[in-house]
């Protein structure tokens, strides 16, 4: 059986953000039946890796079943757009790590989950070497 | 002036004329006694018990049980002496009051509160701005990271101490009795030399302790921001020679995580830049050492953080050494924000 597609893409962005800027983006659903789609959740969230246990929050989150969307099809393009905040940035540390994405979660029938992260970076203004070891 | 030493104090309420530290060395001494004291007569019942249980006098009885019981509380009695008097060196009977008062008008659903909504994942910075300064905007509140080693050593130097006593006081008795038990007298060794380490570092401690006055940093400006610069003033009380004081501006990593049953906490340095140096000091009681500096946030760092299982801290570290005595570390924790467009 072939895994269902899921793409997330940034709208006229290379991926690098502002705290305070508008992120724009669109995902769509492919390779499913449309009577397959449960659920999709869309979130902008950050996590943390490295030796500690994983710490993730949420910015933006939003659910869609087929009655919200048009002809109960869940796979179709659909855009969305949420204000960044002013932290946390991104941050490549020795034992800790603060990434930011865009995820994508498909609920199918018989209870199957899949997921599809999409990595950006909110960086301080006028940063482009990303912060390193408390301070690069 | 008041003489530097009296035989007789007086009590008012909660507070006594005379020195607190002659005070304070005098109990450690009394309860310290009563804890050898207990402990080697404990040792010497029991042991005496085991080795010859046949000897009538040590027949175990009433009268052995209740000797048992009034040595171990007198082993009870002076340990927990030793730790309370440890524990209460170098602080006030006020700020012990300030302390429970604080703890009283805690307010929990104030701190149950998330982090500010404006800086996600970022600690609050109520505590470093409720204390205005005498010289510069704002006073910060110091953290001694220190504070748990000082009972921890009490107590292994109690227990180390417990030991080496019942240990040389079996092998006496062995000794005594012409059948001398080597082995044990070599097992008492690593204990005795682990109670006069533990001691010697407990008493130089509490000697820096007694010596060093209090640790005020100010500070011009909150929130820090990267690329900024910011006044520092730095006062030192006390009565004691140092060969040396700095100041650090210190990034540490905190990460939280489980390993089996066990939840452990990894800490790493991240960057630690001198803010000032200062050679040999001499700090008199009454003339504070002050000095005034300047902070420079790097322009690259990164924020203070703070979730669940990991943290990015920012801090200063005063830390002084004394001539011939153990340093003396206080942390000063600060609050590190990103700049944002329009700051």
């Amino acid at each position: 059986m072939i895994e269902p597609l899921i793409s997330l893409q940034f709208l006229g962005s290379n991926g690098i953000y502002r705290p305070g800027d508008e992120l724009h983006a669109e995902y769509q659903i492919d390779a499913v039946e449309a009577d397959e789609l449960q659920a999709v959740e869309l979130s902008v969230l950050w996590f943390t890796e490295g030796k500690g246990d994983e710490d993730l929050a949420v910015h933006y989150f939003e659910r869609r079943v087929p009655a919200d969307a048009d002809e109960h099809d869940l796979r179709r393009l659909h855009r969305f757009k949420t204000i960044l905040p002013n932290s946390p940035l991104s941050y490549t540390g020795e034992i800790l790590k603060i990434r930011w994405c865009g995820r994508v979660r498909i609920f199918l029938r018989r209870g199957k989950e899949l997921f599809f992260d999409q990595p950006f970076e909110l960086r301080a203004p006028a940063d482009d070497s990303n912060h390193k070891g408390g301070a690069a | 002036m008041a003489p530097r030493f009296r035989f007789l104090g007086k009590k008012r309420g909660e507070r006594r004329t005379g020195s607190r530290i002659v005070g304070s060395v005098g109990e450690a001494i009394f309860f310290g006694l009563l804890f050898l004291l207990g402990a080697i007569a404990l040792t010497a019942l029991v042991s005496a018990e085991i080795i010859n249980p046949a000897a009538s006098i040590y027949r175990p009885g009433f009268g052995f049980w209740l000797a048992v019981t009034v040595l171990s509380s007198s082993v009870f009695i002076g340990g927990a002496g030793v730790i309370l008097t440890v524990l209460r060196v170098g602080v006030s009977a006020e700020r012990r009051s300030a302390i429970v008062q604080r703890a009283a008008d805690l307010d929990l659903i104030q701190d149950a509160l998330p982090s500010q909504k404006d800086y996600p994942a970022i600690p609050r910075e109520a505590n470093l701005v409720n204390s205005p300064g005498v010289n510069l905007a704002y006073r910060l509140p110091v953290f001694k990271s220190s504070a748990w080693k000082l009972p921890a050593m009490t107590v292994l130097a109690l227990v180390a101490t417990a030991f080496a006593v019942a240990l040389l006081v079996i092998s006496f008795e062995s000794w005594f009795f012409g059948e001398p038990e080597w082995v044990l007298m070599l097992f008492a060794v690593p204990y005795i030399i682990c109670s006069v380490w533990t001691v010697n570092y407990i008493v130089r401690t509490v000697w820096v302790n007694s010596r060093i006055g209090p640790t005020c940093v100010e500070i011009s400006d909150l929130p820090l921001r990267p690329g900024h610069e910011y006044a520092i003033f730095l006062s030192q009380g006390g009565r004691i020679s140092l060969a040396g004081l700095q100041m650090l501006l210190v990034c540490e990593e905190e990460s939280t995580y489980s390993q089996g049953t066990d939840i452990r906490t990894e800490t790493k340095v991240v960057y630690e830049e001198p803010v000032f140096e200062r050679g040999s000091i001499l700090i008199e009681p009454g003339i504070p050492l002050e000095m005034r500096e300047s902070l420079l946030i790097p322009a690259d760092a990164m924020h203070s953080f703070q979730s669940n299982h990991n943290s990015l801290r920012w801090k200063l570290v005063v830390a002084g050494k004394p001539e011939s005595r153990p340093k003396f570390v206080r942390n000063f924790p600060i609050v590190v924000y990103p700049n944002v467009n329009g700051h």
